[in-house]
């Protein structure tokens, strides 16, 4: 039985995601995390029966209780095989409008968590080898007035996430990082309130992305940043 | 299972221009020297303890170290001596196998199957060795004082397997005799009538010892153990 972590799954990309990978993969064992303990008991909910589901609410912004969640994790299954880092968090204000709580809340939750989550992981997930996929953005690629705070977050996290894949290459762990473009979730809703949110691309269509990718079909994709976008 | 003891020697000082860190904790593609090759014995089952013999002032930092990359092994950091040869000495009057391995943790690229093939040897002491490429001559003063075929010579390498109560009776004769060797296939041959085994070692097998051998190491790092060039 393979162990999965996802975070950020209690809606959005990450709900569509462990959806996808336990009808992928049941009988697998998947820890979702997510702060919203009821929407990460309907995300259960829509996952495949015979998938072994755990759910924990945690707010990925206090490192002590993610180093303690994912030891007492390692601790009990014995191996972490899959991590997979959803959650993400936007607040967007120009420059002269972000405050430092703003910019510190954003980086955590982006990447400090990861780092943190990845660090934790690995140090189980290197005996058996694994891998990690983390979800960026294309705003960390290019520049995003209004969102500098959430766009360079993104950056961090793929040069993050290509740095893993070399890093790691040696315990048998791939690294991921997949960019999606604009997409219908709650967060998009922030940063683009006036969208139709039916004319862009829809969650399960990120999330049949990252199933594949942790599947064989992945297993040349590693270590590159992997732009998921609806052309329009 | 017939168990080995693994000897690793971790004696190296950092000089001023490294920044005082010793060779073997400077970082190779993202992880300390020794971390390799601890990271690999780790799987082999038949190493049941790790000792490694360490100057005093960077016990606690591998300590650490070691704590951070969550190996399973029992693994127990000494102080080392103030030469190769007592540090061997002193980890082999802490061992509690009848064979040791011993290996220097400044040669980060041997293979699971180096320290598999010394275990699996029929014979109890046994070292890797290469061939001479190139010539190498006896000097007195400035001259050249004698020819040596090197046909009949051997780059002796690390790792090597001993029966470790041969080995620490040699070396009790050795410091009677205050008698000083670099390595322990020559020390036994003077001190026992053990025969060492050779087996072919690897060119890749290098011992990271100068700044020129440290920045080829991540070439041979990515060539010989990730196979990627
Ligand atoms: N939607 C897009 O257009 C788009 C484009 C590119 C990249 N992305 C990235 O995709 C990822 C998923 O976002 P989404 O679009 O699916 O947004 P979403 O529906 O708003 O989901 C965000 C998820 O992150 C979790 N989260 C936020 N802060 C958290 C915290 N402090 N502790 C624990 N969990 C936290 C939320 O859970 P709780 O609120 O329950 O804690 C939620 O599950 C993010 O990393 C986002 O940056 C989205």
């Amino acid at each position: 039985m393979k162990v999965y972590i996802i975070t950020g799954a209690s809606k959005g990309i990450g709900k569509s995601t462990a959806i996808k990978l336990s009808h992928d993969n049941p009988g697998d064992l998947y820890i979702i995390l997510a702060r919203d303990l009821s929407k990460l008991i309907e995300t259960k909910k829509l996952m495949h029966v015979d998938s072994n589901v755990i759910t924990k609410p945690i707010d990925l912004s206090d490192s002590d209780k993610v180093i303690k969640l994912i030891r007492s994790i390692g601790d009990e299954y014995g191996r972490i095989d899959y991590l997979i880092n959803v959650a993400g968090y936007v607040n967007p204000k120009s420059l002269l409008e972000t405050t430092v709580e703003n910019w510190e809340m954003t980086f955590k939750v982006n990447i400090l968590s990861v780092f943190v989550l990845t660090r934790e992981a690995v140090r189980f997930m290197k005996k058996t080898g694994g891998k990690i996929l983390n979800v960026a953005s294309t705003a960390g690629l290019s520049s995003r007035p209004g969102w500098s705070a959430y766009s360079s977050s993104k950056a961090a996290l793929i040069s993050f996430s290509k740095t893993m894949s070399d890093e790691l290459e040696e315990y048998g762990i791939k690294s991921y990082v997949v960019s999606p473009g604009r997409c219908a979730t709650d967060l998009r809703k922030q940063l683009a309130p006036e969208e139709d949110p039916t004319t862009i691309m829809q969650p399960e269509e990120v999330a049949d992305v990252i199933s594949n990718l942790m599947g064989e079909n992945g297993n040349n994709l590693d270590g590159q940043n992997i732009i998921i976008r609806k052309q329009l | 299972m017939k168990k080995h003891s693994l000897l690793l020697l971790s004696g190296g000082i950092g000089t001023r221009m490294q920044q005082d860190i010793p060779k073997q904790h400077l970082l190779l593609f993202g992880r300390p020297i020794i971390i390799h090759t601890l990271e690999r014995v780790d799987k082999i089952e038949e190493i049941g303890e790790i000792i490694i013999t360490c100057p005093k002032q960077y016990i606690e930092e591998l300590e650490n170290m070691i704590i951070n990359y969550n190996l399973n092994k029992s693994i127990k950091i000494i102080q080392g001596g103030n030469t190769r040869q007592e540090s061997v000495f002193k980890g082999l009057t802490e061992i509690n196998n009848n064979s040791v391995i011993i290996h220097e943790a400044a040669r980060p690229f041997v293979k699971l199957a180096d320290f598999e093939n010394l275990i699996n040897s029929e014979y109890s002491n046994i070292s890797y060795g290469l061939d001479i490429p190139f010539t190498v001559l006896k000097k007195k003063d400035d001259y050249i004082s004698e020819n040596l075929n090197r046909s009949e010579l051997v780059n002796i390498q690390l790792p090597q397997k001993f029966n470790a109560e041969e080995l620490k009776q040699a070396h009790i004769k050795a410091k009677e005799e205050g008698t000083t060797f670099t390595e322990d296939a020559s020390l036994l041959l003077k001190y026992s009538n053990s025969k060492v085994n050779i087996i072919n070692g690897s060119d890749y097998n290098i011992k990271i010892t100068t700044p020129v051998d440290y920045k080829i190491a991540e070439i041979i790092y990515k060539d010989y153990i990730l196979n990627e060039i």
